[in-house]
């Protein structure tokens, strides 16, 4: 005898609202959990000073310095890149087989895992371009590492501008590019926030990709150029819980080092969070 | 008065044998139509009869559509629309025209209007006349006045219809395209937008697509009966709508389809 209809439909419930309530529940654990261990270590002099007796004392300015510069650093080359590259494949290519190539190498580009982008960085960036290990090849190869993300949120964004605001702007006789720029554009702009957001996530929290293009194990200064190494906070934390001179005593520090690394991703989301509600008013009533 | 216009008028818009396909699927059969300066013409039909099709081709909307192959000739003025040499752009700011639904841009009444001319080169200084100028014509400034900065989404519908009609006047055409305007409105609007339509006529040539038998003996001047891709019958208005010369116009127009 088979489940008849209302039985069925309460397990299917249940069972769905069970996943839900996990997935927020791991999050909040997680929070709790590092909030709980590294809230104690967090002090004006952790967040600001450098770390001190091969990063057993002191803080890790560097290391926040190092990871706002990179997300700075990756943002200003795959935005650009990635919105322009965005408006060509929505809104000029033709649905042709060079088309279809580049869609793919897109996709690709996105399932690859985050140390081959670092080994392509150390080849290409580090070597072969001569940037050495520095902030630079870092920020470019993170921006490699986000540009599909960017691409895809941007394309999203762009499909979902009305054909309207774009017909009554060609037949104002409006050229398809001042269109673009001026109508289709700003209506998207929500949207392509929403994919920078997912990258800032990203950026902050990849330790592959830096660890062979330019992060440093122990920096205690801040870099003095784009190709100066420089430390991260991931990395920090990694060499901090699996390298350090003294793993238990600093145990403490990768807490609050992990809460810096988290508030940071948090309050960059939060910014963005703003700033795409900011446009999405504007774009209302 | 129609045949006055009719004599002293040269024809503004020349159609001579335009034949169009969707892909495989033809749209438009053979059409041959002249339309006359400072009129109202309306174009009639069933749904899918191709009469949008039609006048999409007169600002060249249709050359966004993937596949879609025209044959024929249009000309605006003696010039060939679809001739080498000939800007779309250029076109459409000669040609302008006005969609079925209200489509304001999300931005205020304002930049609603200042939009086209602004990207046309208008200054700063002349933006405003223009843009007072044009919700004049089109009998919205007395609504809009005192909040142009408003998002222009704010207003009814019937308003942004004559909105998007003021943004149209802005970029100073000299036709006017209308897609089944008031198809989305109510009947207080719709009269509002027919009187509107009528007084637009005497600096404008007008070309109106509508479902709205009664809007087209109301408001044209020429009539032109569509269906299935057809120009079956086109005329003076009072002719069409009395005295039809086709079987299948007098069936549309007494209502037994459509």
């Amino acid at each position: 005898m088979g489940l008849n209809a209302r039985t069925s439909e309460k397990i299917a419930f249940t069972l769905l609202r069970l996943a839900t309530l996990m997935v927020a529940g791991f999050v909040l654990v997680i929070l709790a959990y590092i909030v709980y261990n590294g809230y104690s270590v967090i002090s004006i002099e952790f967040l600001t000073e450098m770390p001190r007796r091969m990063m057993t004392q002191g803080g890790i300015y560097p290391a926040i310095v190092g990871t706002l510069t990179l997300i700075l650093g990756s943002m200003a080359v795959a935005l650009p890149m990635g919105i322009m590259a965005a408006i060509y494949l929505n809104e000029y290519a033709g649905d042709t087989r060079i088309t279809w190539i580049i869609e793919m190498a897109i996709n690709n580009l996105a399932g690859t895992p985050s140390v081959v982008f670092g080994l392509f960085g150390l080849a290409m960036f580090v070597k072969y371009f001569g940037f050495g290990p520095s902030i630079l090849s870092a920020s470019l190869t993170l921006s490699l590492l986000i540009l599909p993300v960017i691409i895809r949120s941007s394309q999203e964004a762009l499909i979902t501008v009305p054909k309207e605001y774009r017909e009554s702007s060609l037949a104002l006789g409006i050229s398809k590019w001042q269109t673009i720029r001026h109508v289709v554009l700003p209506a998207a702009i929500p949207g392509i926030i929403t994919g920078s957001i997912l990258s800032i996530g990203r950026v902050a929290g990849e330790t592959a990709p830096i660890l062979l293009t330019g992060a440093a194990y122990y920096l205690p200064r801040l870099p003095d150029s784009i190709y100066s190494q420089f430390m991260a906070l991931p990395y920090h934390l990694f060499v901090l819980a699996t390298a350090g001179t003294n793993i238990a005593k600093t145990r403490p520090l990768q807490y609050g080092t992990a809460l810096v690394l988290l508030m940071i991703v948090l309050g960059l989301n939060l910014i963005a969070v703003l700033i795409r509600r900011h446009y999405r008013q504007k774009l209302k009533i | 008065m129609t045949e006055a216009v009719q004599n002293v008028a040269q024809p503004q818009i020349e159609v001579e044998n335009l034949n169009l396909w969707y892909g495989e699927k033809q749209a438009l059969k053979d059409i041959s139509m002249h339309i006359p300066k400072n009129s109202v013409t309306a174009l009639i039909g069933p749904s899918g009869c191709g009469k949008s099709t039609f006048i999409r081709c007169l600002n060249r909307m249709n050359d966004l559509i993937k596949n879609c192959r025209i044959e024929g000739k249009i000309s605006i003025e003696g010039k060939d629309i679809y001739g080498t040499g000939v800007d779309v752009v250029d076109l459409r700011k000669q040609v302008g025209m006005v969609f079925q639904k209200p489509n304001p841009f999300p931005m205020s009444i304002y930049d609603n209007i200042a939009y086209g001319p602004r990207i046309h080169g208008v200054t700063k200084k002349g933006l405003d006349g223009v843009v007072e100028g044009a919700l004049r014509s089109a009998a919205i400034w007395d609504e809009t006045s005192d909040r142009l900065k408003s998002p222009a989404l704010s207003l009814s519908g019937g308003q942004q219809q004559r909105l998007c009609i003021a943004r149209t006047l802005a970029v100073k055409p000299e036709i006017i395209l209308f897609d089944e305007p008031c198809s989305a409105l109510d009947p207080i609007s719709t009269s509002r937008i027919e009187e509107l339509i009528m007084n637009l006529k005497k600096d404008y040539t007008i070309v109106i697509v509508t479902h709205n038998m009664q809007q087209a003996a109301r408001i044209s001047d020429h009539t032109g009966f569509f269906l299935m891709g057809e120009l079956i019958e086109f005329g003076q208005t009072r002719q069409i709508f009395q005295n039809p010369k086709e079987q299948s116009t007098e069936d549309y127009i007494t209502g037994r389809f459509g």
